[in-house]
């Protein structure tokens, strides 16, 4: 008996955060947005590319020195090499090839495996360090606004700090003073970049608070906990689900900005890090600055498509 | 009101105090030393490199306890003393002093240009909705807010400076601030940075326009028979432009330490971004302490400006 | 890139250095006009850190104070001394311990008084060798005598004349007073004893002082930007020709060298280096002239001799055999595109001590094999295993040999080495992991290090039992040689040597660099000789894997006249002119 009821009740908190109905209410409104679809379509095909894409293409790290520079199918350039006991060089035209499609990189890596190598790292850098800031902004914003006093005082005061902080310099400052591993790029991402989300969850929980099925189920004896994860937080669920999706694109390209300037994880490929060593290269091999460039703007421009998509779908008073 | 604001600049001080004792802390207690770049110059001439490290620490006054730098650092701040900058070898406020002006024409240039733009763009675009024009805006801010600016900057360099030579491929300090050249070479600097906040004003324009194209004191005016002219020109436009001034405003706070830095390096511009990420490798705290104190500030000083324009701008914001 | 000053000598005079030496003559008697801007591109990082010279670690500070303060001499292209400061060359006494600089009678600082011995004598004495001022390369002035370092001793003799007396011989100290340059004495004395004031100093971080001392005096310093000097007239070595002949001279900085070379295609700088790919290019300009020179700079792999590193890379045997294994003529051909040479010791084959024939030319075909390599391994006692068709090399344990790697991010070539060598490496059965730490990290976890369970400070080198705290058997570093007294490098590779952090310990190897430096090498022949025993034996010994000397490229607009291309082509910068 009582075990049927820690079943019904753990399906009934289940139900709070998904609801069939309401899922298949809001993909239907979602599908109507061709761009948001279109942007989905693109993030589905870079997991795809950022999973399968390993079994298909070489290790990104292998060079190979004898084609390094090599342009991408469809181009030619010349290279020369000097002999320093003729004074002489000896020119070769070096034309792209179907086994390196995008290129080469000046240390003769694989451009299409280092792209996907790319996808991979901007994706969990993206998730990850989203994951952490939303975490903690929604945790403060949720906090503060229930709790209210001088809890959200003291958090809001806090929030401030954080948000005045200029943001670049001081993830610039921790990456060089630890090193530049993705660990710490990701972490420093996720715990610097929260305070916009905690404003946003805060005042839209500020307004929930007062709603009358949060003062019900006060009236009735719930404990604060049980409101906050149970009311609240599903409440502003579609709220975070959007805000998530429009800071992933922020945070891959705080990512690549940092390893555009020389501070990513040497250890790893990264989009970035391919545009750092393209920039140095544009006038014999702008293939190295252009490629990496392209996918950066199309997997941010996806995200924004889709996460536009998503907060229309969200917001009842939008019309698709 | 004016306890108002007396209260909001106690808070700025705390705030920023908070911020230089974080920064000051960061940098000190970092593993590296400011004579790491030379250990092999220095090694090279055979000198023993722990005692050059040890000298040049104690010149610099590197050496004490921390707190005692804290301290010393802070009482000479208080006497309006920023510090003398030794990996630039001249006092902090004199390099700050050289520098800020680039910085500072280049945000200021972008603002406007982003400014102008993106809102007379949105206006046309509410005023067009749904029609072609609208469309064509509302791609292209998305394309605008998704490019990276430093990859943009790039490009832009790639097809204008070297394969049009059109631009040099650097920015050009001997012509004078206010001259015609200088302006002109600011066009692709501009452009770069100005780019992703034009295309955010476009999209914030279009939709603060269309919430209040439907409001009923627009419909009152249409009915009092004024002209279209007027009723989106006095009505709509200063009502929309309410949210707008906060966007704007927090936007020339992360531009500061974010885009605009990126853009200076692409570009080869001397401003105060190139300043204090160069302070940051060279372990030169009082730079950099001192360019996140003066960016805090000024984010804090748009933040209250921001709030007191706002009753200027909507009677019916008043703070206690 | 800077163009050099200040070179070290040797009096070796041929055929090209007379005619070189007679086209210089013509110069100064035709009396010039001064006319136009010198722009010389730098790429970001290059830049200088302080015009208080004295207080400087970086190469780059003592380049700029020289544009407007000559040392007493410096080199041409083939380490020849030239007079500056100096009437006449120095003068070493017989036993070689007393040196007697007489210098020019028409020196003036900015306030017109004389610049005098007193001077010199002084900047030796009250700054460089005080304790309040820690001067950074004091230990060129020291000897070891009873078991004590001390200081060589100045003295004043006249107006012109000083001396500087050793108690210990070195024949390459003479190299170390030609590059002497003077504080004035009427201005330092106001700071004296106080580093922070003398730090601070406006008179000497604006180089106000300088006078007729160098042929550029200082107007302008944007940091990331330009560095701006103006024609000096009073220039000691221009009232009969009229040199400089540039009215300014600038050193900008650019972003990248992408954007460099843009520059100097475009003719809006006048100078600069070229990149290996873009050499081609520029030399089918018709407005640039490219020359290729030689360089002080090389690349290294050191072998983690100490007990932290592959217990193999002890034995000479195995070092050979990895250094075998790698190609330099591919790094040469595929890293450089051919703007570089084969390395076999630290002595370069532009100085005048390099010997060709007496070293072991390893990674240069025919000793370039890496069937060879895999033999010699064998015979050393380890043994292969195969995967596949791969090779794996076991260690004594029957364990495949994985070797550690570090090295820094942030320079293209060395990253391009790295990735090679684990290539290279990998044909011979040794599988390489490459690590990238940054320089401090390197320098603190890897490279320093001290005896384990002792209280000792860390330090490069704290002797055959010290290890650093992170295990690693292989570094990749570049390197900067002295042409002209290599024995410089005995910080790497004698057993006292301050830098020899890879552990390599070698009785004859010190007993050679003690010998150049003493009595024994006060006759140059002798000299020569026991740096060809030298280059022998590193090279034999492999304490690192000499990779390159590298070349480099300068592109000049072709309206520049008067440069002599060559190792220290910055010589004579202040009679080079606009056409």
């Amino acid at each position: 008996m009582s075990e049927l009821k820690e079943q019904t009740r753990k399906k009934a908190r289940l139900s709070v955060y998904f609801n069939k109905r309401l899922a298949s209410y809001y993909w239907e409104r979602l599908k109507k947005h061709k761009l948001a679809m279109a942007g989905l379509g693109f993030i589905g095909f870079l997991i795809l590319l950022a999973v399968l894409g390993p079994f298909f293409t070489q290790d990104p790290t292998y060079s190979d020195f004898n084609i390094a520079n090599m342009p991408p199918l469809g181009f030619s350039r010349q290279e020369s090499v000097y002999d320093i006991k003729t004074d002489e060089f000896t020119t070769t035209v070096i034309s792209g090839r179907l086994d390196h499609p995008l290129g080469t990189d000046s240390k003769g890596r694989d451009m299409l495996s280092m792209l996907i190598s790319g996808a991979r790292i901007s994706l969990l850098v993206g998730l990850i360090a989203t994951g952490i800031a939303i975490f903690i902004g929604s945790l403060i914003g949720v906090l503060s606004a229930y709790l209210g006093g001088w809890v959200d005082n003291v958090l809001m005061r806090f929030t401030d700090i954080m948000m005045t902080f200029p943001f670049f310099l001081l993830l610039v400052l921790i990456v060089f003073l630890f090193g530049p591993s993705l660990a710490i790029i990701v972490v420093v991402i996720g715990l610097t970049g929260w305070t916009g989300a905690a404003r946003l969850i805060r005042s839209e929980a500020l307004s929930l608070r007062t709603r009358d099925f949060i003062t019900a189920s006060r009236a009735l004896g719930a404990s604060d906990g049980r409101v906050m994860f149970n009311h609240l937080i599903p409440n502003v669920a579609s709220l975070i689900i959007v805000m998530s999706t429009l800071s992933i694109p922020g945070v891959i390209m705080a990512e690549a900005a940092l390893s555009f300037i020389g501070m990513g994880d040497p250890l790893s490929t990264s989009w970035g890090t391919i545009l750092n060593a393209g920039q140095h290269t544009l006038d014999t091999a702008w293939w190295v600055a252009v490629e990496p460039g392209i996918m950066l703007f199309l997997t941010v421009l996806s995200f924004n498509f889709f996460g536009d998509g998503l907060r229309d779908a969200f917001d009842p008073r939008a019309i698709i | 009101m004016r306890n108002y604001i007396i209260k909001r600049l106690f808070y700025s001080v705390i705030i920023a105090w908070g911020i230089l004792t974080v920064t000051f802390i960061l940098l000190r207690i970092g593993p590296s030393s400011p004579v790491d770049r030379y250990i092999l110059n220095i090694a090279a001439r055979g000198s023993d490199v722990e005692s050059v490290r040890q000298a040049i620490e104690a010149r610099y006054g590197l050496d004490k306890p921390l707190l005692e730098q804290y301290f010393d650092y802070m009482g000479n701040l208080l006497q309006g003393n920023w510090g003398w900058s030794f990996s630039a070898s001249m006092p902090v406020m004199d390099l700050i002093g050289s520098h800020w002006i680039y910085s500072f024409q280049l945000i200021l240039l972008s603002t406007i240009f982003a400014i102008l733009l993106g809102i007379g763009l949105g206006v046309l675009s509410a005023v067009k909705q749904n029609t072609r024009f609208d469309y064509a805006a509302s791609i292209f801010s998305f394309i605008g807010i998704s490019i990276p600016n430093f990859w943009l900057g790039l490009m832009l360099i790639m097809a204008f400076a070297v394969n049009l030579g059109m631009f040099k491929t650097y920015y050009d300090t001997s012509y004078s601030i206010w001259s015609l050249e200088n302006l002109r070479q600011l066009i692709l600097p501009v452009l770069a940075l100005g780019t992703g906040e034009l295309a955010g004003y476009v999209r914030y324009t279009r939709s603060s326009m269309l919430d209040n194209l439907h409001k009923e004191f627009v419909t009152t005016a249409r009915a009092k028979g004024l002209p279209e002219r007027t009723v989106i020109g006095k009505h709509v436009f200063r009502n929309a432009m309410l949210p707008l001034v906060t966007i704007i405003m927090f936007d020339l706070g992360s531009v500061v330490f974010g885009g605009a830095y990126l853009t200076e390096i692409v570009f080869g511009i001397p401003g105060l971004g190139q300043v204090s990420f160069n302070a940051i490798f060279a372990n030169d705290y009082a730079v950099v302490v001192a360019v996140t104190l003066i960016s805090t500030f000024l984010v804090l000083f748009i933040n209250l400006a921001t709030d007191i324009l706002y009753t200027y701008l909507d009677p019916r914001i008043r703070y206690e | 890139m800077h163009i050099t000053k200040g070179e070290r000598c040797c009096a070796i005079l041929t055929a090209t250095t007379l005619v070189l030496l007679s086209l210089a003559g013509c110069t100064t008697t035709v009396k010039q006009e001064a006319k136009g801007t010198f722009i010389e591109g730098d790429v970001a990082g290059g830049e200088a850190e302080t015009l208080n010279w004295i207080l400087a670690a970086d190469a780059s500070s003592f380049a700029y104070a020289g544009y407007t303060v000559e040392s007493l001499a410096s080199y041409d292209n083939n380490f020849n001394v030239v007079l500056r400061c100096l009437a006449k060359d120095i003068e070493v006494s017989p036993d070689g311990l007393a040196y007697t600089i007489t210098i020019r009678d028409d020196l003036r600082w900015s306030n017109n008084s004389p610049v005098t011995a007193e001077d010199y004598v002084y900047t030796l004495k009250n700054l460089m060798f005080s304790d309040w001022l820690n001067y950074n390369y004091r230990e060129d002035w020291m000897e070891e005598f009873g078991g004590k370092k001390v200081f060589v001793t100045p003295e004043v003799i006249n107006q012109t004349t000083f001396t500087i007396t050793r108690k210990t011989v070195q024949p390459e100290f003479i190299y170390t007073l030609y590059d002497l340059i003077p504080y004035p004495k009427y201005i330092s004395v106001k700071y004296e004893g106080d580093v922070e004031k003398f730090t601070q100093a406006r008179e000497f971080n604006e180089l106000s002082y300088t006078g007729n001392l160098g042929p550029y005096k200082f107007k302008e310093w944007l940091k990331n930007d330009k560095f701006v000097l103006e024609r000096n007239p009073d220039f000691f070595l221009g009232k009969d020709n009229g040199a400089p002949y540039f009215q300014q001279y600038i050193i900008k900085v650019l972003g990248t060298s992408a954007v460099m070379q843009a520059a100097l295609e475009a003719g809006d700088i006048t100078y600069c280096g070229i990149e290996p790919h873009n050499v081609a290019k520029f030399k089918k300009m018709d407005r640039i002239n490219v020359y290729t020179i030689p360089t002080r700079g090389y690349n290294i792999i050191s072998y983690n001799q100490r007990a932290n590193g592959w217990e193999g890379l002890r034995r000479k045997e195995v070092r050979q055999a990895i250094s075998m294994a790698v190609d330099k003529e591919t790094i040469v051909r595929r890293i450089y595109l051919g703007f570089a040479e084969p390395a076999y010791s630290f002595i370069p084959s532009s100085s005048p001590w390099y010997t060709d024939d007496t070293v072991l030319k390893l990674g240069v075909a025919p000793l370039n094999s890496k069937q060879k390599a895999m033999e010699m391994l064998r015979s050393a006692g380890y043994e292969y295993t195969k995967n596949g068709d791969k090779n794996i090399l076991l260690d004594k344990s029957g364990q495949p040999v994985k070797l550690l790697l570090v090295t820094t991010p942030g320079s293209d070539v060395v990253e391009s080495m790295s990735l090679l060598i684990k290539q290279e490496l990998s044909d011979i059965g040794i599988d390489v992991e490459v690590k990238w730490v940054q320089w401090s990290t390197l320098l603190r976890q890897y490279m320093m290090n001290k005896v384990p369970g002792s209280d000792q400070e860390l330090r490069y080198n704290n002797g055959p039992e010290a290890v650093s705290e992170e295990p690693w058997d292989l570094s990749l570093m570049g390197h900067n040689t002295d042409p002209m007294a290599p024995s410089g490098s005995a910080v790497f590779f004698a057993s006292d040597g301050g830098l020899n952090s890879f552990g390599f310990f070698n009785d004859e190897v010190d007993q050679l660099f003690h010998k150049i430096r003493s009595k024994d090498g006060l006759d140059k022949t002798a000299r020569a000789g026991m740096y060809g025993q030298l280059a022998r034996l590193i090279s034999e010994e492999q304490p690192v894997d000499f990779l390159t000397f590298t070349r480099a490229n300068v592109g000049f607009q072709k309206n520049v006249k008067g440069i002599e291309p060559g190792i220290n082509m910055g010589y004579n910068s202040y009679l080079w002119r606009f056409e």
